[in-house]
């Protein structure tokens, strides 16, 4: 992860806690962000064309895409 | 009305929602003078009038309420507060002891006897919360970070390649901005109905099975009603406690979001 | 009021969709609750523990100072105490050894005063003897000249003379006590 070098040097104790709190609590909200926003793309789609199978690619790209999301955002 | 139909039928009917569907107090009075309402004004007085007498004229040294409402102070401050807004948490703990205490009381009446209706149960009041510190994340994001600087850094995290943020944008945008508040208020809301109708349900299987309809078969199934119905007033206890606690906490971490941004 | 009955029939439909009138209520109570505990009361909260940490780091402060005040005069003490102790025993010694040196000063002067005094002593009788020795010398001859005149000059007439002469010659000699010294 690329952080600047400023609040890599301002780091203190409590912080590693607050973005521990901060990323649980950040987890579902993207989780269901990302279900609802690609999945139903993926049912537009599905509606659209007529092939069901765009709605769960659109509902596991929405996952892989918030994991990814909350990784990059979160984890070291 | 719903006494009238258990009372009614001779069949056991678990509760439904109609629990929650409260009738002006009296008959002929104004509309929206319901049980909620009255507790929601009743425990907003309550609340003043025990934080008026612990901490209207604190002592250095402190006796009885006082002691009791610096624990609770201790409590906002050091495990709500201060794990996200550090050396800001002074300034923000009149609203986050304010949100804290208020929820917690609120809910606490939902296993008060007699009046026994948690006031987050019905929906609005937690939206009133939850849309007041949506409102104060924004307002203080855009002051802080800038109009464009706070939804630049929401939006788009820094660090990520390039091509994926068109992808990974509407998900930050989606999840911020509508979800979390949503989330925010529908938690609360939805912990307190479900409560209250597990603890609607048990009591009514003890009332149905030990005073209605006393019968050798069915008084066991009463009788457990019953202890169940305690168990669950234990647990509902906890759950009222952690959801106030809950709500403060992702109160102080939008409002430390805004004031810095995550890098 | 039949709007406002229909209203709430409509709204109580489903427990997702919020009261406009528990919507102002709870506003209200929240905003009351605010003002009170958030704005009145918590900064006063605020202000007593403030206070409170003050008054309990500047009591620790304090307390530390004043220990440290006491190490400071104890040991100034016991150094005071130790010099004032090397002082006694040099004092005592010194004391002492000027008591030693004082006696036995006094014990020679008294020697030499003793031994000044018997000198003395014996320089006198030594005198008194030798004045002596020369007087009853000189007494002795002219006694002698005196008594060998009388017995020449009496004739020696009788032997109970001479002894009577003899006699008196000797009587004098007794009257007169210088002589013999």
């Amino acid at each position: 992860m690329v952080m600047p070098a400023m609040s890599e040097k301002e780091r203190r104790p409590e912080d590693d806690g607050r973005d521990f709190a901060n990323a649980a609590w950040s987890i579902p909200s993207y989780l269901l962000a990302g279900i609802i926003l690609y999945g139903g793309a993926g049912w537009l789609l599905s509606r659209w064309t007529g092939v069901a199978v765009f709605t769960p690619i659109g509902v596991i790209l929405g996952v892989v895409l918030s994991i990814y999301l909350v990784y990059r955002k979160f984890g070291r | 009305m719903n006494a009238l139909t258990v009372l009614a039928a001779d069949e056991f009917k678990a509760p439904g929602l109609e629990l929650f569907e409260i009738p002006p107090l009296w008959d002929g009075a104004p509309f929206w003078l319901t049980k909620p309402v009255v507790l929601a004004v009743l425990s907003s007085l309550l609340m003043i009038g025990l934080c008026w007498s612990a901490f209207s004229n604190p002592k250095l040294v402190p006796r009885g309420i006082q002691n009791v409402a610096e624990m609770g102070y201790m409590f906002v401050r050091d495990q709500i507060a201060r794990p996200f807004l550090g050396k800001d948490t002074d300034r923000w703990m009149g609203l986050l002891l304010s949100i804290f205490l208020l929820v917690w009381l609120w809910n606490l009446l939902g296993v008060v006897p007699v009046l026994q209706f948690p006031v987050a149960s019905h929906i609005a009041f937690p939206i009133v919360l939850a849309a007041s510190i949506y409102l104060l994340k924004i307002y203080l994001g855009i002051k802080h970070q800038g109009a464009i600087g706070y939804f630049k850094n929401m939006m788009f995290p820094p660090g990520l390649p390039k091509f994926i943020y068109v992808l990974l944008a509407p998900i930050e945008f989606l999840s911020n901005l509508i979800i979390a508040p949503f989330t925010h208020a529908v938690r609360l809301f939805a912990n307190m109905f479900a409560g209250h109708m597990i603890l609607a349900f048990f009591s009514m299987v003890g009332f149905w099975f030990l005073f209605e309809k006393l019968t050798p078969l069915g008084a066991p199934v009463g009788v457990v009603g019953v202890l169940m119905t305690i168990a669950m007033t234990g647990f509902e206890l906890f759950i009222q406690f952690l959801q106030a606690f809950l709500f403060a906490l992702l109160a102080a971490m939008y409002i430390g979001g805004s004031l810095h941004p995550e890098h | 009021m039949t709007t406002a009955a229909t209203l709430l029939a409509a709204e109580g439909s489903s427990p997702i969709m919020p009261h406009a009138y528990e919507l102002v209520v709870g506003g209200f109570a929240f905003l009351v609750v605010f003002l009170v505990v958030g704005k009145i009361l918590t900064p006063r909260i605020q202000k007593t523990l403030n206070e409170r940490t003050e008054a309990i780091e500047g009591g620790i402060k304090k307390a530390e100072d004043l220990q440290a005040e006491a190490q400071r005069t104890l040991a100034e003490y016991r150094t005071q105490l130790a010099e004032a102790r090397q002082e006694a025993a040099r004092l005592r010694e010194e004391a002492r050894e000027q008591g030693a040196q004082i006696k036995a000063e006094l014990r020679e002067e008294a020697q030499a005063e003793a031994r000044r005094l018997i000198e003395a002593a014996h320089a006198q009788i030594e005198a008194d003897r030798q004045q002596a020795l020369a007087q009853l010398q000189s007494e002795i001859g002219r006694l002698s000249t005196d008594l060998a005149g009388r017995i020449v000059g009496e004739s020696l007439e009788d032997e109970a003379r001479q002894r009577r002469i003899i006699d008196r010659f000797l009587d004098e000699i007794e009257a007169r006590p210088e002589a013999v010294r």
